[in-house]
């Protein structure tokens, strides 16, 4: 929504010649300079607290791309977050190879399968692919198990997690804290400027009405397939850091329960929107830590409420909410 | 006390698209009323309004009984039967089921006899009872539609658009059986057709309708006889 | 010989347990064209009712009763509550929904009973049935039993009664059926309800093989989604069969196939799903393609 009221905004102000000032861009300045200073101020813990709200904000960013923009369902995208940490661990592990290689790797490694299990997942009806996605996701556990030699089975593996250089003068967690930044705003500007292409508006097209999209020359199959392989990397990517910042892999951290999890964050913080990743990474993350002082299961009832609340009253979620009540606030002068 | 339909000032359309704008006529009971009228009129949307399939405004009654503003069931219960466009057959089913379920809000033993008065109408019907609907012909597809809607014992009958798709003889046999449900049952009937020779010839009322307004009215052999009639709205000459 | 049969009686047992949760899935799918990702977690849930009835001193049979109507009516509210307000929007939203079910209603299970694991009652007896060197428990063959009779109230229900016939027009053709008078969003109700006590009769089944704790139901949706593809999505038969055949090849696989062992055997209902998908959509039974504009 806010993404198609930017494009329809943006050229009208440069008409005017710039006169008017950009809030949105303004706002993500202040956001990103908060973003910087934030981890001068904050203990240890809650620095990284918000290094793992990063970290699922760059998963949620790759689960809109396919939920948000391409109107398909996914409740395996925690196995995509789990391949993507794997992988990253074994290079560390059995390749002894420096940390920010596998950034790469394993968003590759993930793209792949994604296209892989894309190819066939993708002539399915919505529907079936979330069947086809959770039974990959509950079958992913006892697969890593499996291959102990590799994935050190259900002890997992464990890692030393990137040191920082000298020259930063930075504490680890401060420095885990500023590698995640710094993948989740590049995540960020290249799911933005993916969104801004051709293929963005194919995939729009592809949610709002699949049969005209075809009728328009839209390639279903290929963008279908296209999406959910990219939105496989950016939750490889996640993964991968979640590995630097954790240290720590095993097959438990990946149940069928994150990819839900991931999926409910994304609902709440809204589909379809920028700023729903990033406030379903704060979802995600404090949702648990917070409510699970009251029961084991207040996070599962709040998250189940939260979503089915936001389908009802506003399934933009809170980003879609938020853009709808700042879109008042002029009219109302 | 009357059994006549009347509609008053009836406004109805889909989202925002209006269709109808204060469509006003009555049908008395026991008689049959076609409504004409060119492609995209409105007249199935007047049909779907009638029995409560889509919202509308203006007052329908039906003896005094009003009919806006209830669902389509509720209006089924008042005995109004409407064949709908498409014919609305419960293809999977057998015959003698989709016959049962035109029954369905009616209970007793008068469903049997039904089922035999509607077999003497229809024996096309009789020998496939137990076939799956989905298999019979459009023909037979549309006289098990009828006989569905007769099963319901209607005090009024909606029929969309019958010859829709069906062969020239197979349309005048259907046309036929409908006059002979008319006056052996004494159904109020309101027939949208294309095929205005057709309706007009079964017909005691017509009305014309276009972009959602009637724009003429009268008794069937006036709206046959007014020429200009003829050539613009029913595509024949005299 | 006498080895493969009994695997393939154990894998029977398997199989009725998913074929029972499949066809309260596909009865809801029938109805609505909603698969209802949550169907697992309602049955979960039942089953602690029936623990409950069964804790405070109600003899087995009679906990049993009073769980299916008390699922029955929850059936029911659900989808007067939750399910009609999205009535009619994309699929995506509803899916989303049932899932928003999932997280809530497995959750409020530990909230209530706690994720400690508890155990259920057998309701059959133990011991086993030998006949031609292979053994047959008798927990299994009531198993198979409570789902053949399930299966075949259902077909007496649908066959033979005005509201099963009335529940067919529904599934068949919604807006003609309110045409002919049926209130169609009572019938949808129904449909949830049938559906809940259903998964509640799988649920009741599966809790003695396993324990019972919230996550009871995880696995067995999987297999139960892989029973309801391979059977059709809109076949109440053909998730009773798809469920057999799931089972059986669940068991098998893991008995012959060395790789897969016990533990990959999760994998069966994957490659199922996919095989079906991409080679039959329809399913063995289903009418027509999945497809549902």
């Amino acid at each position: 929504m806010s993404t198609t009221k930017a494009k329809v905004e943006r050229p009208a102000s440069v008409r005017k010649g710039g006169g008017r000032f950009d809030w949105r861009w303004a706002g993500l300045a202040a956001l990103l300079a908060a973003a910087v200073y934030a981890p001068f101020q904050l203990v240890p813990f809650h620095v990284f607290q918000l290094t793992m709200v990063l970290v699922y904000a760059v998963a949620l960013l790759g689960l809109n791309l396919l939920v948000g923009h391409a109107g398909q369902i996914s409740l395996g995208h925690g196995a995509f977050f789990a391949i993507g940490a794997y992988t990253c661990a074994i290079l560390l592990d059995r390749f002894d190879l420096p940390y920010p290689l596998t950034l790469p790797l394993a968003a590759a490694v993930a793209f792949v399968l994604g296209l892989a299990l894309g190819v066939p997942a993708m002539r399915l009806r919505g529907l079936y692919l979330a069947l086809v996605t959770l039974a990959i996701a509950i079958f992913l556990v006892p697969l890593l198990k499996r291959f102990e030699e590799l994935t050190g089975g259900s002890m997992g593996l464990t890692l030393a997690k990137p040191t920082p250089p000298a020259w930063s003068g930075l504490a680890e967690d401060q420095w885990l804290y500023f590698l995640t930044l710094a993948v989740a705003v590049a995540a960020f500007l290249l799911a933005a400027s993916l969104l801004r292409s051709r293929v963005g508006r194919a995939l729009h097209a592809l949610r709002d009405n699949e049969i005209a999209a075809e009728v328009m020359g839209v390639r279903l199959s290929f963008y279908k397939t296209l999406a959910f392989a990219w939105s496989a990397m950016f939750a490889g990517a996640a993964g991968c850091v979640y590995t630097w910042v954790i240290g720590f892999v095993s097959p438990d951290s990946f149940t069928v329960n994150l990819s839900i999890t991931l999926l409910a964050g994304l609902v709440v913080g809204g589909l379809g929107s920028l700023s729903g990743p990033v406030l379903g990474g704060l979802f995600v993350m404090f949702v648990p830590s917070i409510s699970q002082d009251i029961n084991d299961a207040a996070p599962g009832v709040i998250f189940g409420l939260l979503i089915i609340a936001v389908m009802y009253v506003a399934p933009t979620g809170l980003a879609g909410l938020a853009g709808r009540l700042i879109k008042k606030i002029p009219r109302k002068e | 006390m009357s059994e006549d339909l009347v509609v008053e000032d009836l406004h109805a359309g889909y989202g925002d698209a209006r269709v109808l704008h204060g469509v006003r006529f009555t049908v008395r009971q026991g008689e049959v009323c076609a409504i004409l009228g060119p492609n995209g009129a409105g007249k199935t949307t007047l049909l779907r309004a009638l029995s409560g399939v889509i919202r509308a405004r203006g007052t329908i009654t039906l003896g005094g009984t009003s009919l806006t503003g209830r669902s389509p069931d509720a209006v089924a219960r008042l005995g109004v039967a409407h064949v709908p466009e498409g014919r609305g057959t419960f293809m999977p089913l057998t015959v003698e089921e989709n016959l049962r379920l035109g029954a369905y809000v009616r209970r007793g033993p008068s469903v049997e006899e039904d089922l035999e008065r509607i077999h003497t109408y229809f024996p096309v019907l009789k020998k496939r009872l137990k076939q799956a609907a989905g298999s019979l012909s459009g023909g037979e597809q549309q006289m098990l539609a009828l006989g569905r809607a007769l099963m319901l014992r209607p005090r009024v009958l909606l029929l969309d658009e019958p010859s829709l798709g069906l062969a020239p003889l197979v349309t005048r046999e259907l046309f036929r059986i409908v006059q002979a449900i008319n006056t052996e049952e004494r159904t109020t009937v309101v027939v949208v057709e294309q095929n205005a020779h057709l309706a007009l010839g079964i017909a005691q009322q017509a009305h014309v309708l276009e972009t959602g307004r009637i724009v003429l009215s009268g008794t069937a052999a006036e709206i046959r006889a007014d020429e200009q009639v003829a050539q613009s709205y029913l595509g024949y000459r005299v | 010989m006498a080895a493969f049969l009994q695997q393939v009686v154990e894998g029977l047992g398997a199989g009725a347990i998913y074929a029972s949760l499949a066809l309260a899935l596909v009865l809801i799918y029938q109805f609505t064209g909603i698969v209802n990702f949550a169907q697992g977690e309602l049955a979960m849930f039942s089953t602690y009712i029936a623990w409950q009835c069964v804790a405070a001193g109600m003899p087995f049979w009679l906990a049993l009763v009073v769980t299916l109507a008390v699922s029955f009516a929850g059936g029911m509210l659900i989808e007067r509550i939750i399910i009609r307000p999205v009535e009619g929007a994309p699929e995506l939203t509803i899916v989303i929904v049932t899932v928003g079910l999932f997280i809530f209603v497995n959750a409020a299970a530990g909230w209530i009973w706690t994720f400690l694991i508890k155990d259920f009652p057998n309701p059959f007896p133990g011991g086993a049935l030998e006949a031609a060197g292979i053994s047959v428990n008798f927990s299994t063959l009531g198993v198979l039993g409570v789902v053949a009779l399930v299966m075949g109230l259902l077909y007496l229900l649908f066959q033979y009664t005005k509201i099963g016939l009335g529940m067919r027009a529904v599934a068949a053709n919604p807006a003609s059926a309110r045409l002919v008078g049926i209130r169609v969003g009572r019938t949808l109700a129904l449909g949830w309800g049938l559906a809940a006590t259903v998964g509640a009769v799988s649920g009741v089944l599966v809790a003695p093989l396993l324990f019972l704790e919230p996550n009871m139901m995880g696995g067995v949706l999987i297999y139960a989604f892989a029973a309801a593809t391979l059977g059709g999505f809109d076949s109440p038969l053909g998730a009773v069969v798809g469920g057999l055949v799931v089972g059986v090849a669940e068991t098998l696989a893991g008995a012959y196939v060395g790789f897969i062992g016990s533990d990959l055997k999760v994998g069966v209902p994957l490659v199922i799903i996919l095989g079906v998908l991409l080679l039959r959509p329809q399913g063995l039974f289903g009418r027509a393609a999945v497809e549902r504009a």
